[in-house]
């Protein structure tokens, strides 16, 4: 139990549940010593996962579920322990585009499309869309939302790789023509005047998954009880997290100078009850639970931009990369699967 | 063979082109500051790119495909599969190797591994560095601990020094320690 558990995650407002679990001594009480990593870039974090430099990591599902086939590198031994975070994305555009986009009664989807596609023709190339990985909630939630509205992802947009905390200035110098992003980047874009939030992603899936915790499965196989610990713990911290009343505490912890250094305003803004135009959720429970309808939602989305191998079977994929057994062993509740947006689209 | 090196410390990424050209058959191009990642590799088109793991912009390959007018070419890190020590060195000195053909040159590993030694070496220095600070902080303070005592104690500064290593050896701390205490106690500033 002494062996220290090493955490890694990004400078993001949804790493607050390994935050406060480590700050309110929930990590200690259970007799668990954990050191967290803040890591610059997804690929550091997947790496050290996969060497075995970091035992657990706040991570991206659809990331874990490509390290885990193969798609970045050699398949990583890596799973999905439980569900942190849902929500707290959002869709920009820059603001010439946002004034062609927001007509108040149309569809914004049908006017994106028309936006697209004109300029396209007026510019020779599709916009760029900034997303912060390829295999992210974000790219795959703006690839469908896009498809939705009728638009080919492929085509009518260039999507490009960008980290969170450099896409506003990149919208505003023109370098870009939209993002998809995690809190609070969009509200910061927003308020420099450089774009505007079309949607949150939790209009195109409600409450959808957001940040898990991803554990190297060694280590997993080796420290079940510690496993379990981990989990206990961090399902008291989502509780914390998920109060409002909460929310100033955990901001100033957010705006840490020796920890995560994000703005302090933003960071409540963006957490349970703030006034950002989507917050973040830790909802309680049975949404933690790893939920292999949502590996499947991911992978059939990874499927249909012709990502994976039409052979690879997806079902034994997401059984064995969503692993629910240390949720079981504490009693959570397999969370009742009612609101995935539909998959009927070309891909099955 | 065409080699990107996207390293934002311009002294150890000059030092790395060096090293590297000096093979004829090698030829470096840097990632210019401000200029993104995925631009550069298409301007360059390289067989591999070095990344310093410390730039948050290394995400834009990572599972990127490199568009060319023929045919998109996966870019997939470097990794060596049967040798787990070789990456997890790498990842301890902080740089990382991408194939933009999908498969890793035949020469990769000797490239991957002059960028290893000399990120390694500057990790050293900076360490080094760190330590000798500390190490010149701690004489300081045993200064001001040892002046406090011999002006409240009345002591030389011989047994000021004595003073402090019998405590230090009694109680299982480092002289550094037990001075810090003196002068914190003296001065009620927090060093």
């Amino acid at each position: 139990m002494s062996q220290t558990i090493r955490i890694g995650l990004l400078r993001l407002a949804d790493s607050a549940p390994v935050l406060v679990a480590q700050e309110r001594g929930l990590f200690a009480r259970l007799g668990l010593d954990v050191a967290i990593a803040i890591e610059p870039s997804w690929s550091n974090l997947a790496d050290k996962l996969t060497y075995g430099v970091l035992q657990a990591g706040v991570m991206l599902p659809p990331l874990v579920l490509a390290a885990a086939m193969g798609l970045r590198g050699p398949a990583a031994k890596m799973v999905v322990a439980m569900g942190l975070s849902q929500g707290g994305n959002t869709i920009v555009v820059g603001e010439r585009a946002a004034a062609r986009v927001a007509a108040p009664q149309q569809p914004t989807g049908r006017m994106v499309l028309e936006w697209l596609r004109s300029y396209r023709i007026a510019n020779g190339r599709p916009p760029r869309f900034a997303v912060v990985h390829r295999f992210s909630t974000h790219n795959l939630l703006l690839r469908y939302w896009l498809a939705a509205a009728g638009a080919d992802p492929e085509r009518d947009v260039e999507t490009v790789v960008i980290p969170p905390e450099q896409v506003a200035a990149a919208l505003a110098d023109g370098r870009i023509e939209g993002f998809c992003a995690g809190a609070p980047w969009g509200d910061v874009a927003q308020a420099a005047g450089a774009g505007q939030i079309l949607l949150g992603t939790s209009a195109v899936w409600p409450s959808h998954p957001e940040k898990c915790l991803a554990l190297a499965e060694p280590w997993l196989e080796a420290n079940p009880e510690s496993a379990r610990l981990l989990v206990r713990a961090l399902l008291q911290a989502r509780e914390i997290c998920a109060t409002p009343s909460e929310a100033p505490a955990i901001a100033a912890l957010l705006a840490r100078e020796d920890g995560l250094a994000l703005p302090a305003d933003v960071a409540l803004a963006v957490l349970p009850g703030g006034g950002a135009s989507e917050t973040l959720a830790f909802l309680p429970g049975a949404a933690a639970y790893p939920s292999a309808a949502h590996a499947l939602w991911f992978l059939r989305q990874m499927r249909r931009w012709g990502w994976l191998d039409s052979r690879a079977d997806l079902n034994a994929v997401a059984r064995r990369v969503y692993r629910s057994e240390v949720l079981d062993a504490e009693g959570v509740p397999p969370r009742p699967v009612a609101d995935l947006p539909p998959c009927n689209n070309r891909d099955e | 063979m065409r080699v990107l090196l996207a390293d934002d410390n311009a002294e150890r990424a000059g030092a790395l082109a060096r090293v590297l050209a000096a093979d004829p058959a090698i030829s470096v191009v840097l990632v210019r500051a401000g200029e993104l990642l995925a631009d550069a590799v298409t301007a360059f088109s390289p067989d591999i790119v070095l990344v310093d793991m410390a730039r948050p912009d290394r995400d834009a390959l990572d599972g990127i495909r490199q568009v060319t007018a023929h045919d998109p070419h996966p870019i997939v890190l470097f990794v060596d599969e049967d040798d787990p020590a070789f990456m997890e060195d790498a990842i301890g000195a902080g740089v990382s190797s991408y194939n933009v053909l999908g498969v890793p040159p035949p020469d990769v590993k000797p490239i991957l591994r002059a960028a290893i030694a000399l990120f390694r070496r500057h990790q050293e220095a900076r360490a080094g560095q760190t330590e000798a600070e500390t190490k010149l902080h701690e004489r300081e303070i045993v200064d001001r601990a040892k002046a406090i005592l011999i002006k409240e104690r009345r002591l030389g500064e011989p047994e000021a020094y004595r003073w402090l290593r019998k405590q230090a050896m009694t109680s299982g701390k480092r002289i550094a320690e037990i001075a810090r205490s003196v002068v914190r106690e003296k001065e009620g500033t927090s060093i």
